[in-house]
């Protein structure tokens, strides 16, 4: 059968919808990272920490799923063996395991987004809800520039490895900066070809953007975006002075 | 239509100074609908200038001083909206890595007339349009980061294709791919002759397209200095292309060259079970139970994009985790580790290679320690490769050339007997082409064994005395 891109489209449309995910990061970096809320929110925020990893086995992200949980465990592990180390060990499991187990579950969320989203997708998401150009525009940028500046920077490494740079070498002290200068020059190229190559192909244009992308709310969407609202709700109800449970 | 009078450019404003290089003098062209013109000429000659003056990007991202006037169909480009130029001409890029704006092909493709507010269904028949044209169902749905180069810049065209653009401009398309992948861009350039598109190509690997193009211009300085079409090209041989600074217009396939991979009398580096798998991949990319090579002699090694040259590369020099195996050399057994100290790498990306603020302390931290007055010996080793004129220059700021030279003047400063190149001549001219061929002859003759992964069978015929084949041994 011949190739039809309307069809590939509908089989790849994604399970959320990228507002819906934009949504839960905020809503996971506020409370959970950020701790709004405090005690009183704890039953709500447990149930929300294991969101972003039913979410990752939902959509087969196996190898993210397995890094999450590791990263979790870890961070409760270091907690768990905190009181048993002796003094500056234990100061910094303490530091580590408190980082960990805090940041681990939006982390999680963020990476599902990025890499459940594509480029498309999120510029539609973000005209939907009226996001002005100047503001989607450089965020699809960055979207495209992480995993190539993760595959630069890989690069960059194995470099300094094979010029004999390295961290217990013999310019230890040098390392970071050494690894800035090429970083930094071919990000900034990188980041302007591909803007010359975007220009050529009309980005900017004063029209009102088609997409082909497939994004909408369906119930999955509607459920936790409800469960988010409710969230909020109970914090509004708990910042006002009512008893919540 | 499209014509430059008299245009004159610049790059820069005036209080920073203009740069020389790449800027145009006193240019005429004129290009006629469903024409096909070749822009050649040594590097910073100004032909990528010339497109970017056609497709818009000067003066509107690039800035500088424009004279004279550029017009598509009479009209202005200088006067013309960036994105209203975009509906009339497409631009294929060099590099393949920085190119797309999204991170998957359909989307890639789409993202033209997304940007002009096209109806989907429209979108939809294009795209389905041109991926039955191009033959290119299996790349559909794919996440560019999984594409090989070759693939990259089929895309490219393919989204060019699907813009509709009646003017394609082909900015050294070629210069990443391998003769697979180049016989395939020409396949596509074809499609577009018959289609009567006007193309114009700026190329220093001419022989894929010489046969095709109505025209060819030799450029110079910022001049279009001569003019060939019909016979006059048709006549004109390798050695008088080669007098006039060009690359040859033989095509001919790496893989065709003989060469053989070891000699009887050669003194042998030999790999045992040389195998290396990605991360996660249980099937390996090569295994090689036994491989030899030529010691202090000048190797290529040749294959398709994607079939493991530069990862292969890689495992020689110790730096790719997922490698095993062993190298012999001069009698020696070396580890992964053992071989770090003993391989350098020149990068195809040099400017990743380079880390501090001048040439002179690049060369500087490559020697080993304890060495006699180390400024002396930088300095020689600087004016051995003509880099010493540069010496206190930013290593970041030099032409893709000169950090070339200057990782090799750092391997020589490090004294590693084994140098391995990946792709050194990719989008290099005739001149800088043969000056790499020489340079790598002098080291070979100061005993240095050489391994360079390349596509470019005009560099192999020039310095390279062995061959290796890669991919129908793993």
């Amino acid at each position: 059968m011949a190739y039809s891109s309307e069809r590939s489209q509908e089989n790849r449309r994604g399970f959320l919808d990228p507002r819906t995910k934009l949504a839960l990061v905020l809503l996971l970096a506020l409370f959970v990272m950020g701790g709004l809320g405090g005690e009183a929110l704890r039953p709500a925020k447990t149930a929300m920490s294991f969101l972003p990893f039913a979410l990752l086995l939902i959509e087969r992200r196996w190898k993210s799923f397995a890094r999450g949980v590791i990263m979790l465990a870890t961070g409760y592990g270091l907690l768990f063996i905190m009181p048993r180390l002796p003094g500056v060990l234990n100061y910094f499991a303490l530091f580590c395991g408190g980082i960990l187990t805090r940041f681990a579950v939006t982390v999680v969320m963020g990476e599902y987004l990025i890499a459940t989203t594509t480029v498309s997708e999120f510029i539609s998401a973000m005209e939907k809800i009226r996001m002005p150009q100047a503001v989607t525009i450089p965020m699809s940028v960055m979207f495209r520039l992480f995993p190539t500046i993760a595959s630069e920077w890989k690069s960059i490494r194995r470099a300094m490895r094979m010029r004999g740079i390295h961290l217990g070498g013999a310019r230890a002290s040098q390392v970071l900066e050494y690894q800035l200068v090429p970083m930094m020059s071919s990000t900034v190229r990188i980041g302007e070809e591909l803007s010359a190559s975007a220009l050529t192909r009309g980005l900017g244009a004063p029209v009102r953007r088609t997409n082909i992308c497939r994004i909408g709310f369906r119930a999955q969407d509607f459920i936790l975006l409800a469960g988010c609202l409710f969230v909020i709700l109970l914090w509004i109800l708990e910042s006002i002075g009512v008893k919540l449970w | 239509m499209v014509e430059l009078k008299n245009v004159s450019f610049r790059y820069g404003s005036e209080e920073s100074g203009a740069e020389l290089r790449n800027s145009l003098t006193g240019v005429d062209l004129r290009v006629e609908t469903g024409e096909f013109v070749l822009l050649t000429g040594p590097s910073g000659c100004g032909k990528t200038t010339v497109l970017r003056l056609i497709n818009g990007l000067i003066p509107h991202f690039y800035p500088g001083k424009v004279e004279g006037s550029v017009l598509i169909d009479g009209r202005s480009v200088t006067d013309r909206e960036l994105y209203e130029t975009a509906m009339l001409v497409g631009t294929v890029f060099q590099n393949p890595r920085s190119q797309f704006y999204n991170v998957d092909t359909t989307g890639e493709l789409a993202f033209g007339c997304e940007n002009r507010g096209l109806p989907e269904e429209e979108i939809y028949s294009r795209i389905d349009g041109t991926v039955s044209r191009f033959g290119i169902e299996k790349l559909m749905d794919r996440s560019i980061f999984q594409l090989s180069d070759g693939e990259k810049q089929k895309i490219a065209c393919a989204s060019v294709d699907v813009s509709g653009a009646d003017i394609i401009l082909l900015d050294e398309p070629s210069a990443n791919l391998d003769y697979e992948a180049t016989a395939s861009l020409r396949e596509t350039i074809k499609l577009w002759q018959k289609q009567g598109k006007t193309i114009i190509a700026a190329e220093h690997r001419i022989a894929y397209l010489w046969d095709l193009v109505d025209r060819a211009l030799i450029m110079s300085e910022g001049r279009i200095v001569r003019e060939l079409s019909g016979e006059e090209k048709k006549g004109l041989s390798d050695s008088g292309l080669a007098a006039i600074g060009l690359r040859g217009i033989r095509q001919e396939a790496p893989e065709s060259i003989e060469l053989p991979t070891v000699l009887p009398g050669d003194d042998a580096i030999v790999l045992r079970d040389f195998s290396f798998s990605y991360p996660g991949s249980a099937a390996p990319l090569f295994d090689l139970p036994e491989l030899r090579l030529a010691a202090g002699e000048i190797t290529a090694v040749t294959g398709s994009n994607g079939a493991g040259k530069t990862s292969f590369l890689n495992c020689l020099c110790g730096s790719e985790k997922g490698c095993r195996g062993t190298l012999k050399f001069g009698g020696r057994l070396y580890s992964a580790k053992e071989r770090q100290k003993l391989c350098f790498m020149v990068m195809q990306d040099t400017g990743n290679q380079l880390f501090t603020e001048s040439v002179l302390y690049e060369v500087l931290i490559s020697l080993p320690k304890g060495t006699s007055d180390e400024r002396g010996r930088a300095m020689d080793i600087l004016a051995g490769l003509d880099l010493d004129g540069f010496a206190d220059r930013h290593p970041q700021s030099l032409s893709g050339g000169q950090k070339q030279r200057l990782a090799i003047a750092c391997a020589l400063a490090s004294g590693r007997r084994i140098l391995l190149l990946d792709e050194p001549t990719s989008g290099l001219d005739h001149a800088h082409m043969m000056q790499t061929a020489s340079l790598l002859e002098r080291l070979r003759l100061m005993g240095t064994t050489i391994v360079v992964v390349t596509h470019d069978s005009e560099l192999i015929r020039a310095c390279c005395g062995r061959r290796l084949l890669f991919g129908q041994l793993a």
